[in-house]
């Protein structure tokens, strides 16, 4: 009984020391961070901000190696589950984009700065909604290239629930007002990046000016060669095409901001190797070199990519699967012109038809623009060092023409002991082995590992590199009639092993095979033929129309005892099997379809052209 | 054993008496036809140009394409109702978004869609010579504005045989062409196809208008 009473009175008076600190029942939660929390905390902002920019839409870019094996610059030769790449036709939803997720996670940030941030200086929330703001816009330009004019929202849409949702149903802008709300939107936050000054994977003052240069580019072209087609695609809205009167306009403010990047000294083309080839490729890999304006950033065991794992070739790969996914195309490889200024066109037969048998199986590739080497594996290179096994076969004489004969097994010698076919093939319908004769080098690291997939890559991609800005200036300048337009390219080309000022003007073609050569895989060629409105001419679907075709070119060993051509090398050009329907972009395809749910949701948005 | 039979039986008796309350009834009516011009069928690309049908009345829509064989004939299973036609872009005809056709669907439906081609092709008459096919064929203007881009002959092993699908293209010399006339392409026969006992030919042209062609019908040619 006595014991009860000690304990009631205990008990008691834990109760009523317990009720003194009602700071004890005011606990912070342990799992959920508040509005208040996070938007005074710089750190946390930032980690945010880290899933906005890793959020950045691409299409073809960000080491998607299928979507790059989708034109003509490749085709797809990993597993026989993805051959629809090589067989398939630009669906009316292809490229199709519509996240207003994202924009509204954006749009609420934005707002949340501005109600929740307290703590932060002036400077501090400036620089996070500049931020906040490019990625906004870099998702508007997306959507601009493949959708046309898109509603503009720039703040988050609150339902008032009385039933009638017409208050969030914002119809189409023009695509004018699209590509314009991009300009002022990096006009109006350009000054406002001076922390990030010394970030390559932050927005800053020249990320900004770079996206500038791009999309008023794009912008000026579209309006241009819109207007030079037959029947040029538009709604009478304005929701898709844009007024050519506005061209001019639009390429003097492309040109500007890419004047304000480039007469910065802030950035400098990569120019380290005296091998021009290695050096081109080594602007990719090198992180932190001063030509790459804004990149997408991997670290080993945090962020990684399987790009090598994809696209090593064969007999290097360190992993028991997958490798040589992507087979570049002999269009690809010629259009690198040779050093002299000639075409780069690949003789590998005379105009009579005759095989030219080469000394090494280099030599064809012989001076040739040294950017082919740093984006291209070709048969006779190195890659890690380790020389490259591409060879399909042996031509066998017999007594009239050349027989091509491929080995059984990659890497088998022939009865003469040497070499038949390749470690690294190429071979035709075969997977995971190159069937055009080519491997990718550009983006595929050679670090060890990083064709496992236990280790993988860390090489970062390059959004927006000062390569790409002195292209923009190029046909800016060009389009305008400015005579320092040639001067642009030739920089270029003088860092890829041209003579200095080779070529004395420019064309449009010139213009056009520069892009395709400087830019390759970096999400860049169907949207420049998009834009350019040549794409249902280039890729036209026909299979008489080489440019809509994937070849390849298969080098042999001539075994012919006895004849001077003995043991040197002849090529010949090949459709690969398993490269099945030519590219046919329709004109329905330069405007993506929007989904019907989207616009049974939104009566107020009209129809793209064609859908 | 004996419980195993029964669950089986059970949930065999399950999977098909569901069966019967979880499924639409599917549509019975065909609407059928081929696009004209003229009387004249329209030849088209295989997998190409496409019309398309809404229905009004429910709270959704959603476009109903019809797919056109090369040969410019059409048919889509429907239900019965009254539907909207629409001649859409992207094909070589004039689009006539605003101009819908209400067609009313009971049954076997037979209708032929009415298009206005930017060129017309006609009276075709073939020649085979010594390793070559020649055409012979008469082309009208249609839509004032159009211009024309190109007019090819197409040599192919099959009856889908057009722009994308063929073996073989012998272009017009755009300039040499006279609208409302006789013109004549001449193709000589690629090595290739010499030694083939017949070919499947036909004529196409594309306006400045629209990326598609129009064709004349397929024939098949003894060579």
């Amino acid at each position: 009984m006595k014991n009860l009473y000690i304990k009631l009175t205990f008990i008691c008076c834990l109760f009523l020391m317990a009720c003194e600190n009602e700071e004890w029942l005011e606990r912070q939660p342990q799992n959920i961070i508040t509005d208040e929390q996070l938007w005074n905390d710089p750190q946390l902002i930032k980690s945010l901000l880290a899933n906005y920019y890793n959020r950045i839409p691409t299409l073809h870019g960000v080491f998607n190696t299928g979507g790059m094996a989708e034109l003509d610059d490749a085709m797809w030769s990993g597993h026989q589950d993805q051959n629809w790449r090589n067989d398939f036709q630009f669906g009316d939803d292809y490229g199709r984009y519509w996240d207003y997720t994202y924009i509204r996670e954006i749009n609420l940030a934005i707002e949340n700065i501005d109600q929740y941030s307290v703590e932060l200086s002036d400077e501090e929330k400036d620089l996070f909604k500049s931020e906040l703001r490019f990625i906004r816009a870099f998702i508007y330009f997306e959507l601009v290239k493949r959708m046309g004019g898109v509603p503009i929202i720039t703040e988050q849409l609150i339902y008032d629930f009385s039933g009638d949702p017409s208050s969030l149903q914002i119809p189409r802008a023009t695509e004018q007002e699209v590509y314009d709300f991009i300009y002022n939107e990096m006009e109006a936050i350009k000054g406002l990046l001076d922390a990030n000054s010394s970030s390559q994977t932050r927005a800053n003052k020249f990320v900004a000016l770079a996206l500038e240069s791009r999309a008023m580019l794009y912008a000026g072209s579209i309006a241009k060669y819109n207007a030079e087609m037959g029947s040029p695609i538009s709604t009478d809205g304005g929701e898709v095409g844009i007024p050519s009167g506005l061209a001019n306009e639009y390429f003097a403010k492309s040109l500007a901001a890419s004047e304000e990047i480039i007469n910065s000294g802030g950035y400098e083309i990569y120019n380290e190797n005296p091998d021009k080839g290695a050096n081109f490729y080594e602007l990719f890999m090198q992180k932190g070199n001063s030509e790459i304006i804004f990149a997408k950033d991997y670290t080993l065991s945090l962020k990684i990519h399987w790009f090598t794992y994809d696209n090593i070739p064969r007999s290097l790969t360190e992993d028991n699967e997958s490798s040589s996914n992507l087979s570049p195309s002999l269009g690809l490889v010629e259009s690198y012109d040779y050093l002299d200024g000639s075409e780069g066109t690949l003789r590998y037969q005379t105009a009579g038809g005759d095989y030219i048998a080469y000394d090494n199986i280099e030599d064809i590739f012989a001076n040739k623009d040294a950017r082919l080497y740093g984006t291209i594996v070709y048969p006779g290179t190195t890659f890690k060092s380790a020389p490259v096994s591409i060879q399909a076969g042996i031509a066998v004489w017999n007594g009239d023409t050349y027989e091509f004969r491929n080995a059984p097994n990659l890497g088998d010698n022939y009865d003469d002991g040497q070499l038949w076919t390749g470690f690294d093939g190429p071979q035709d319908n075969a997977r995971d082995v190159s069937n055009t004769g080519f491997y990718m080098r550009k983006f595929v690291s050679e670090a060890p590992g990083a064709s496992t997939r236990g280790v993988a890559a860390e090489n970062w991609w390059p959004w927006f590199r000062l390569g790409e800005i002195y292209l923009n200036a190029a046909e800016a300048a060009f389009e305008l009639g400015r005579g320092e337009a040639v001067g642009y390219i030739n920089t270029l080309r003088e860092r890829a092993g041209f003579p200095a000022n080779s070529l004395s003007a420019l064309t449009t073609e010139i213009i056009r095979k520069e892009r395709r050569v400087e830019l390759a895989f970096e999400d860049h060629r169907y949207f420049d033929l998009k834009r350019w409105r040549i794409a249902h001419e280039v890729w036209n679907g026909s299979d008489t129309n080489e440019d809509a075709l994937v070849y390849g070119l298969y080098p042999y060993r001539v075994v012919r005892e006895g004849h001077e051509d003995d043991g040197k090398y002849i090529f010949n050009k090949v459709r690969p099997t398993r490269f099945r329907q030519p590219r046919f972009f329709r004109m329905a395809n330069y405007y993506s379809s929007i989904d019907p749910n989207v616009l049974n949701n939104n009566p107020k948005l009209v129809r793209n052209p064609f859908h | 054993m004996k419980n195993y039979i029964i669950y089986i039986l059970l949930g065999t008796a399950l999977v098909f008496g569901a069966c019967e309350y979880d499924n639409y009834e599917e549509p019975q009516a065909i609407l059928y036809g081929q696009v004209v011009y003229d009387g004249q069928a329209v030849g088209v690309r295989t997998n190409g140009p496409q019309l398309e049908l809404w229905q009004d009345g429910y709270e959704l829509s959603k476009n109903i394409p019809i797919f056109i064989a090369q040969d410019g004939t059409y048919s889509v299973s429907l239900f019965d109702g009254e539907y909207k036609l629409v001649r859409k872009a992207g094909a070589p005809w004039l689009a006539e978004l605003s101009d819908t056709i209400i067609v009313n669907v009971n049954g076997h439906t037979e209708f032929d869609v009415p298009v206005t081609p930017y060129f017309s092709l006609h009276d075709e008459t073939y020649q085979v010579g010594n390793n070559t096919v020649s055409v012979t064929f008469t082309i009208d203007q249609v839509v004032d504005a159009a211009a024309i881009q190109e007019v090819n002959l197409y040599l192919g092993y099959a009856v889908l045989t057009d722009q994308n699908k063929n073996e073989h293209i012998a272009g017009a010399d755009i300039s040499n062409i006279t609208l409302g006339g006789q013109n004549t392409i001449q193709a000589t026969i690629p090595e290739h196809l010499k030694d083939e006992e017949y070919l499947f030919v036909r004529v196409g042209v594309r306006s400045n208008m629209s990326g598609e062609f129009s064709y004349t019908e397929v024939q098949k040619l003894d060579i």
